[in-house]
């Protein structure tokens, strides 16, 4: 990855503009809505659909491959700075989804509102299975049949068949996909927007 | 001439042997069979008392026994055959051990991460990443955490002067789009000018990047001492 004076300073603005919006914003939502509170569509989903809409913008600006992984470790590094502290979790989070973005734009080669839709998708659906990666990471493979029980009990509880449970997961995971998308396509718009404006 | 930390106390490892330990911490807690996981939690307790100011901190934060107890609480209801009563709950006496070894793996791979951080300073994890083959990033992060200030103030000012001019009353969607555009738009004319500024002083970020010390002889005794751990904690 090669970058030049003007490609670093733009990801560091960007990297900036994320890193505000998550020591700002993301610290004010957490306290109103604690990550117990809301497990499964929560502020982390709301963050990251921001944070793809900014780093995705900065990709119009710094067309190179790795620039949206570059915009990623600067939040994260910024964010472990912040008051907060270090906190592995979310810097992991934002770097693999910044990864996953890459990896979007990779597959469309050529810069495009579906190719930013598809790197957005991407990167929300990782929102979903953080949790479980960080705690098969933590806690090992026994975790997952300790879920599985829970969603057992869970079905046998409300007396529904655990069919459903699967359905509600679909859901959660085709709400990521769409929110993803969305993101995308409003960095698409809002990027060509700030290069109209700039070259007037 | 001694390293020292904040506290006083002399630096023993660089960054490469506190890397290796973090390595070692999080593969053998994966790794290590049964209750040999004590071992690796005992080594990664004192390691973090001895060498990491504050490597203990996670052990204060609720969030992180939340997990810990959730692990070692569910465990004996979910796992294994119910082979034990109490208080008329039918519990699995493996689940119970699997769930502490989980419980334990959590806290050993959580406190050496928490190790690492608190060791190491960001500009190394910058120099690492440059190492790494991401060249430039040490000055991106430089550039990013100065602009900050600066485009927390952007985002203000503009949300203060479309509130005032009755922005968000109607249309607000029109309005988000035209504050982020602002905001963008500021910030890259801001950003032209430390363009401008670095190219001025004929600064590139391929020469000018601080370079990653070499491993110390502390950090090769230390690489040494963990991999005859790694052959006695899995054999």
């Amino acid at each position: 990855m090669r970058f030049t004076v003007r490609d670093l300073v733009y990801i560091a603005i960007f990297g900036a503009i994320w890193g505000a919006l998550e020591t700002t914003l993301g610290s004010y939502l957490h306290l109103i809505f604690p990550p117990v509170v809301t497990p499964l569509i929560g502020v982390g989903t709301i963050m990251t659909g921001l944070g793809m809409v900014v780093a995705l913008v900065g990709r119009l600006f710094v067309p190179k491959r790795g620039s949206v992984v570059m915009i990623g470790l600067v939040t994260a590094i910024l964010k472990a700075l912040s008051i907060g502290g270090v906190r592995l979790s979310p810097m992991l989070a934002i770097i693999i989804e910044s990864l996953l973005a890459e990896l979007g734009l990779l597959v469309s080669r050529e810069p495009s509102r579906w190719g930013f839709a598809l790197a957005g998708s991407l990167a929300l659906l990782w929102t979903f299975f953080h949790k479980f990666f960080g705690s098969y990471v933590f806690l090992g493979k026994g975790i997952y049949e300790v879920y599985l029980g829970l969603l057992n009990a869970g079905a046998r509880a409300l007396g529904i068949e655990i069919g459903y449970a699967f359905a509600i997961i679909a859901v959660l995971l085709l709400v990521r996909i769409v929110a993803g998308g969305m993101a995308g396509w409003v960095a698409w718009e809002l990027g060509r927007a700030v290069q109209v404006r700039l070259a007037r | 001439m001694e390293r020292l930390t904040f506290s006083g106390r002399r630096k023993v490892f660089g960054i490469w042997g506190h890397l290796a330990f973090l390595v070692w911490a999080v593969v053998l807690a994966i790794l290590a069979p049964g209750a040999r996981v004590f071992v690796v939690l005992g080594l990664v307790v004192a390691f973090s008392v001895l060498f990491c100011k504050g490597g203990l901190r996670p052990l204060r934060r609720w969030g992180f026994w939340f997990l810990v107890a959730s692990a070692l609480a569910l465990s004996p209801f979910f796992i294994g055959d119910k082979d034990v009563s109490l208080f008329g709950l039918g519990l699995s006496y493996q689940g119970f051990w699997v769930g502490l070894w989980m419980a334990l793996r959590g806290v050993s791979i959580m406190l050496a991460m928490n190790a690492f951080s608190s060791a190491v300073s960001i500009a190394e994890v910058a120099r690492l990443f440059e190492w790494a083959g991401l060249k430039g990033l040490g000055f991106a992060i430089g550039v990013a955490f100065n602009m900050l200030p600066t485009i927390r103030e952007t985002i203000d000012t503009l949300y203060q002067a479309i509130k005032l001019r009755g922005g968000f009353r109607r249309k607000r969607l029109t309005t988000l789009r035209t504050l982020a555009i602002a905001v963008v738009v500021n910030s890259l004319r801001h950003g032209d000018e430390v363009v401008s500024a670095a190219q001025a002083r004929a600064f590139d970020p391929k020469r000018h990047g601080a370079e990653l010390p070499p491993p110390t002889w502390a950090d090769l005794a230390l690489g040494i001492a963990l991999l005859s751990g790694v052959w006695i904690l899995t054999s």
